[in-house]
């Protein structure tokens, strides 16, 4: 499902394909946009071209055709230090956590707001709301390691949230967990939603993406299905 | 402003606390750094010591100039006249044959053997004392002087000088060798550590990247890292070169009194120890951020 042109667009891809060395073809002449403080589902097979296309919105991967505008920033045109400060505007939430586990639950979720160089007071203050907004302020201390897969799934949420992107990546974030802890992590979802994080996630959970109404882009063969 | 210390402190302090964390190796690469830089701050102290000392000891270089034996008065006059209109000679002295022995023989005592010889046998001589020149220059000066009619030979006096300065300019010429094998060791060592604690943190600096951390902010910490290091390692290089010259500054003052002289080793002044601190600072830093450009082109974000 593709929405039609809007005049408030956070995200717009135009013509977009991506090929990966040997050939693969991951995404193929893409055009749609996402709105600004707009929640939507990018569904689709394994192998879709999903992460593909959340990379490409966050500048880890850059397409080989056509135009990717985020926040009226063109990425194709940007120095990779140029894209790094963007991704300081963007958080992600990866499908394997990417958790540093020789630093304390506290340190993880410290990281993004060391990269902006936030003063020391104010960042351990902003930590310690993440943390509390996803329910994990009582294992500040603790190693990452001893967290189960849904508690370190909100600690990669609360990493993603810290900084207060304005748009929020989110790559199969309840894929490996049980039905009550997936809708745990969509409620927070739905929260940032609400105060108008624009939110971008993937998943291939029917039931879940029904259940919170949203707007989904489907994918099929790195085409819009 | 504020936050660009604030960046720059927290590299430096985190920087410190990488080496902290390992006392032990970080401990002993520093030691071998230092004795790097030990041994040749000890060698240029010696060398540039030794040609203070050499310096005072040289005199003004003096030519002899000796006649034949069966030079007369005539070939004296046009020998002198020579040396008058010379452009390369200060000034110089004639010391007649009998002059020569009656100081000879006034000065070691031997009136009875002077008898017993029958005659002089010492030439008419010229002490000839050259203009500002280097030891080529005098040694031509010896060659040409040594071509006047009736001379026999002419002696360069401070030939021993000269030699001495071509000993220095050897050990000079090492110092310098081992000073390049030095950089070559910190850049070696730098290169080394830095890539190893790249590799060692390759996952966070990864996610550091993926989560918006661009590359100045991640070389700042291994940057920092080579200050230290670099910085530590001169400061022991110093004081290690300091205890050598501690050490032998006593017995060098021993060995000079034997001559009726004084000698000793002299420390680096400030500015000699300052250009040490910084060149080794600056070398490990370069080293440092080649390292990271280097390998943190290979960790992109995938």
């Amino acid at each position: 499902m593709t929405s039609a042109p809007s005049p408030n667009p956070m995200i717009q891809f135009s013509e977009v394909s991506k090929v990966y060395p040997g050939g693969i073809e991951a995404l193929n002449q893409l055009t749609f946009q996402i709105d600004k403080g707009e929640m939507v589902f990018l569904a689709g097979h394994s192998g879709a071209g999903k992460s593909t296309l959340l990379k490409l919105i966050a500048g880890i991967e850059r397409a080989n055709r056509g135009t990717v505008t985020v926040n009226g920033q063109n990425l194709s045109k940007m120095h990779p230090t140029e894209l790094a400060y963007l991704r300081q505007h963007i958080g992600l939430i990866f499908q394997d956590h990417k958790i540093l586990f020789d630093r304390t639950v506290h340190e993880n979720v410290l990281l993004p707001l060391e990269i902006i160089g936030f003063d020391r007071r104010e960042a351990a203050k902003r930590v310690r709301a993440a943390l509390d907004k996803v329910g994990l302020l009582n294992k500040e201390k603790m190693n990452p390691v001893r967290l189960s897969g849904g508690e370190q799934q909100r600690l990669c949420i609360a990493r993603a949230v810290v900084h207060r992107p304005a748009i929020l990546l989110a790559d199969e974030p309840t894929g490996n967990l049980d039905r009550a802890y997936a809708q745990d992590i969509m409620e927070l979802f739905k929260s940032f939603h609400q105060v108008g994080v624009t939110i971008v996630i993937s998943a291939h959970d029917e039931i879940l993406m029904r259940e919170y109404g949203q707007r989904t882009i489907r994918l099929s063969q790195g085409k819009l299905g | 402003m504020q936050r660009f210390f604030y960046l720059h402190l927290r590299a430096a302090s985190q920087a410190l606390r990488t080496l902290l964390q390992q006392p032990l190796s970080s401990l002993l690469g520093l030691a071998m750094l230092g004795l790097a830089v030990a041994l040749p701050v000890c060698l240029y102290l010696l060398v540039s010591s030794a040609q203070q000392w050499s310096q005072g000891l040289t005199v003004k270089p003096e030519i002899t100039v000796f006649m034949e034996l069966n030079a007369e008065r005539t070939d004296v006059v046009v020998v002198d006249e020579h040396l008058r209109q010379h452009k390369l000679i200060a000034d110089y002295e004639f010391i007649s044959r009998e002059q020569a022995l009656k100081v000879l023989l006034e000065k070691q005592n031997l009136q009875d053997i002077g008898q017993a010889l029958g005659g002089n046998p010492l030439p008419d001589a010229f002490i000839i004392r050259p203009k500002e020149l280097t030891p080529e220059q005098m040694e031509q000066l010896a060659v040409e002087l040594s071509h006047l009619p009736l001379v026999e030979n002419t002696q360069f006096d401070a030939g021993w000088a000269r030699k001495l300065a071509q000993i220095l300019a050897v050990l000079q010429h090492f110092t310098l060798v081992l000073g390049a094998s030095l950089a070559v060791t910190l850049l070696l060592v730098t290169h080394n550590m830095i890539r190893m604690q790249i590799l060692a943190h390759r996952d966070a600096i990864e996610v550091s990247k993926l989560i918006g951390a661009p590359n100045p902010f991640i070389r700042r910490p291994f940057l920092y890292l080579a200050v230290w290091q670099g910085g530590i390692a001169a400061a022991l290089g110093w004081g290690l070169a300091q205890a050598f010259i501690a050490t032998l500054n006593p017995l060098i003052a021993d060995f000079a009194a034997l001559y009726h002289s004084q000698a000793e080793l002299h420390s680096l002044n400030l500015e000699e120890s300052a250009l040490l601190v910084v060149s080794i600072i600056g070398l490990s830093c370069l080293t440092a951020a080649w390292t990271c450009t280097r390998l943190l082109r290979k960790l992109e974000p995938r």
